[in-house]
């Protein structure tokens, strides 16, 4: 689905030129391309802050070991508007996070991906069509 | 100048509804008042292709909402792909793409619908700006400071065009009028200007400010808002567009002429003329159409209170100094 979308990005920009999807801060000035990591762990806080929210999650290590991770996400504005409230992400949910790792070393990912155990993809909801406008 | 700034804004197409009377505010002015979000979607320049084309034909418009389909569809999906590579973006269905028009570009004047050319002094300026460094913009692989980056990642403002010019999400904008002025908020970064239509002379030239000194006047049943003071450390659509090609750095003589127009009850026309003749070599001209939507929420974006990604930015560099030391 990843190559789907490359391309469906690639031909759009044809018309539409391609916009870095975050609009704010370049990816590459904050993380590392060549460092893609995937972590799976519990929420131990959501900070609903600007310009990027962050998931924090407690990630328990080969050995033994946890560690906590934060994770960007995108503006609380968007997030709210694509459904996402306060209790839509409770503490102690487990999620895994694909990204990529901060540049300076700590313990900082963005989320490209964010998925619940089963699959599911975080808030992917809130741009259901079916959903009136007035509830998003 | 007044004059050639007039007579160029004449010259500017109304789109559509010419005969259509806006209601009026109980007071008697235009009544411009409501949600008009921005929509993304459209580029800031045309592709050199399309000529002076200003709409697509039926087939390059089927192609754009065909491909808007798709894209709503793949982030409808509930389920992520277990062996996907992460992009380096956020997840797709997070970011607003806003709906598919036919307009080619935002900029509508010169007819080729791109930038004039920069005028020789703005080039050498563009060059040599901070010791060869150019002026602060989108990143270039370099964070030895803070003013490496624009003021739109430092969370101080995105100019007064940038504030409006749609992006990826936070396209808020909404007008306000009371007797004698015109109020216009845009979400991101939290701008509210407040426009005297009373006649007032501007600031005296000696007070610079980032989205300027907004004077207004009616035309008709189009506001008229002359904006001058402007200071030169913003540039418009400083990564504010996200497209290649923004406009960039303007002088501090920068005049901006802008006219917003209802044309239909869902349309509001906001067109701004860029007069900066230390900059381009001649004025240019775009035209947003701002569609109502009066269920959209204007949220506080205090981008301040959480810019992490500056200090990564920063000590992210910092690490890669060290690596290449080694």
């Amino acid at each position: 689905m990843r190559i789907k979308l490359a391309t469906l990005a690639a031909s759009a920009g044809l018309l539409l030129g391609v916009a870095p999807l975050w609009a704010h801060h370049a990816f590459q000035a904050e993380f590392d391309q060549t460092k893609p990591i995937k972590l799976t762990g519990k929420v131990t806080d959501m900070e609903w802050i600007n310009p990027h929210a962050w998931i924090h999650i407690d990630v328990t290590n080969p050995d033994g070991t946890v560690t906590n991770w934060m994770i960007e996400c995108g503006s609380p504005n968007i997030m709210l508007r694509r459904g996402f409230t306060k209790r839509s992400l409770e503490v102690g949910t487990t999620l895994t996070i694909q990204g990529y790792l901060a540049k300076n070393g700590t313990n900082r990912a963005n989320g490209s991906s964010v998925t619940f155990q089963d699959g599911k993809r975080l808030f992917v909801g809130g741009s259901n069509p079916d959903i009136p406008q007035d509830q998003r | 100048m007044k004059t050639r700034l007039l007579l160029l804004a004449a010259l500017i197409p109304v789109v559509s509804g010419q005969n259509w009377t806006p209601p009026k505010t109980a007071w008697g002015d235009p009544d411009l008042q409501g949600m008009w979000p921005g929509n993304m979607g459209v580029p800031m320049q045309r592709p050199e292709n399309l000529g002076t084309r200003t709409t697509l034909t039926d087939a390059e418009f089927a192609q754009r909402e065909a491909q808007a389909k798709r894209q709503a569809q793949a982030d409808a999906e509930s389920t992520a792909a277990s062996d996907s590579t992460p992009g380096i973006g956020p997840p797709s269905y997070w970011v607003e793409r806003g709906t598919p028009t036919r307009q080619t570009s935002l900029i509508v004047d010169p007819p080729n619908g791109r930038l004039p050319p920069l005028t020789s002094e703005e080039q050498k300026l563009r060059k040599e700006a901070r010791g060869g460094k150019g002026f602060p913009g989108e990143w270039k692989g370099e964070a030895a400071s803070y003013d490496d980056l624009n003021i739109y990642y430092r969370c101080i403002t995105r100019g007064l065009l940038g504030s409006i010019i749609p992006v990826v999400y936070n396209n808020g904008n909404e007008i306000l009028q009371a007797p004698g002025m015109v109020i216009i908020r845009n979400e991101m970064i939290h701008e509210t200007r407040v426009i005297p239509l009373d006649g007032r002379p501007h600031l005296d030239s000696s007070i610079r400010e980032y989205m300027g000194d907004s004077r207004g006047h009616w035309e008709g049943n189009t506001l008229v808002i002359e904006t001058t003071n402007f200071t030169d450390l913003d540039a418009i659509g400083s990564n504010g567009a996200g497209y290649p090609g923004d406009p960039g750095h303007h002088s501090r003589d920068l005049r901006l002429i802008e006219r917003l127009t209802r044309v239909d009850a869902n349309t509001l026309n906001y067109e701004a003329t860029i007069d900066d003749p230390k900059t381009w070599t001649k004025p240019w001209t775009l035209l947003i159409a701002l569609k109502r939507d009066e269920h959209y929420q204007l949220l506080e974006y205090a981008c301040h209170e959480g810019n992490i990604a500056m200090g990564d930015i920063l000590s992210g560099a910092r690490a890669d100094e060290q690596k290449s030391a080694k």
